[in-house]
């Protein structure tokens, strides 16, 4: 620990200037599609999303209105508030957009086919017409210093619900067939984005790069991530400066990947954001467990739990991140 | 639980953790060796060895079961396997 290293608080990654932050995203953000990458505006997938929203708020404070373009991919798992959601904020910031629906081509890929066979297996009475079904994490991060079991749940009509968990090939099966929907997305923003002479502004904020929580050349692919260096908490504090609408950011974090409700931290993070987001920043600016675990009201050994379960999800979601190895 | 029966399953559990987990060729896998702390599984490495517990002894954890003192190491599990085949 150096001198200079501030005292561990709950306000540690608090923005010190909303405005300055943007001013500089925005300057980066224009050099980089304007010069680097020779582009005339961006493309951005919008999905009623805190993160989407405010990287299409940047990028038309970056590139003016009349160069960006949201678009909107729902499919038929989709949640209607998402579609309504993103032409409240396109419409608040005069942009045009255009709405792609993918359930053809994920029809075609045989995204739900593949997916449901799965499930079935796990559940014979699953059928998708009559449940709703999502992927979590049961097992509690701060108790547990163990890699994540994942438990697939059925909903019937009625609301009963039951879980169970997944055994590796029909996880690996399910997940697989949920990335076309990602890798669809991204295939249809580079259509307009060519067409238009545009890059794609990717929408990840850095948990979901850091972390590993995104698909790999599905919504890990675009030309620029402008949130891509900033923790939830600080995406939020941007998202109420650009006036991104109210209930955008009142509505909590979803992966509508899966037909029923299903929050990121019960598919991925496995705690609420704002601590996620100050256990992240402890661990990778090395504090210790002794004076961060007070400031957050948990116990030492909860805090080195989630260290280990950081650096291991680190490590093993290098994959994702890693360009294609070429040097033969 | 006989002990010979718990060596066959200490036997069956050591090779499986000895082919699956990434073991840097510096290291020494022994019985008490803290296998997650050691980062051997990552989380399909962890679901494998659920799905290979259940093929070899058909043993199916619970949710409750799912906590880090019946998995953190080969001696755990073998007790793990041990206490659920003779109930």
């Amino acid at each position: 620990m150096t001198d200079k290293k501030k005292k561990f608080s709950k306000d540690i990654i608090k923005l010190e200037s909303v405005e300055q932050t943007v001013d500089r995203i925005v300057n980066k953000l224009k050099k980089d599609v304007f010069v680097h990458l020779q582009r005339k505006g961006g493309i951005v997938g919008i999905s009623g999303g805190i993160d989407s929203s405010v990287s299409f708020a940047l990028a038309v404070k970056a590139f003016g209105k009349e160069n960006v373009l949201g678009i909107m991919l729902p499919e038929k798992d989709s949640s209607s508030d998402s579609e309504v959601l993103a032409k409240k904020l396109a419409d608040k910031f005069k942009v045009k957009t255009v709405v792609e629906n993918i359930s053809g081509a994920l029809e075609g890929f045989g995204c739900y086919r593949r997916r449901d066979e799965a499930m079935k297996r796990v559940f014979p009475e699953y059928n998708p017409e009559t449940y709703k079904s999502k992927i979590e994490i049961r097992q509690n991060i701060l108790k547990q210093n163990m890699p994540a079991i994942f438990s697939l749940t059925i909903i019937d009509e009625n609301g009963t619900s039951k879980s169970k968990m997944l055994p590796m090939k029909e996880y690996l099966q399910i997940v697989a067939a949920s990335n076309f929907k990602q890798r669809s997305r991204m295939s249809m923003l580079y259509y307009h984005a060519e067409a238009m002479h545009y890059a794609v502004i990717g929408t990840p904020n850095k948990h979901e790069v850091e972390q590993g929580f995104f698909v790999k050349y599905g919504d890990g692919g675009a030309d620029v991530m402008p949130i891509g260096d900033l923790y939830k908490t600080q995406v939020y504090e941007l998202a109420s400066f650009l006036g991104v609408p109210q209930e955008i950011i009142d509505r909590t974090p979803t992966t509508d990947t899966y037909t029923a409700e299903q929050t990121q931290e019960e598919f991925f993070y496995q705690l609420p954001f704002e601590m996620m987001d100050l256990l992240w920043y402890a661990w990778e600016n090395d504090y210790e467990p002794a004076e961060v675990a007070p400031a957050l009201g948990i116990t030492e050994k909860e805090v080195e739990n989630v260290f280990k379960t950081f650096l291991r999800k680190k490590k093993t979601t290098e994959y994702l991140r890693m360009s294609p190895i070429r040097n033969y | 639980m006989t002990t010979t029966t718990k060596v066959s399953i200490s036997e069956k559990v050591k090779e499986y953790v000895k082919n699956a987990a990434s073991i840097p060729p510096d290291m020494e896998l022994k019985n008490d060796t803290l296998i997650f702390d050691e980062g051997l599984f990552d989380s399909m490495g962890f679901m494998a060895l659920i799905s290979f517990i259940d093929e070899e002894f058909g043993v199916q954890p619970g949710d409750d079961e799912l906590v880090v003192e019946n998995f953190e190491s080969i001696d755990a599990i073998v007790n793990y396997l041990s206490e659920k085949l003779s109930a």
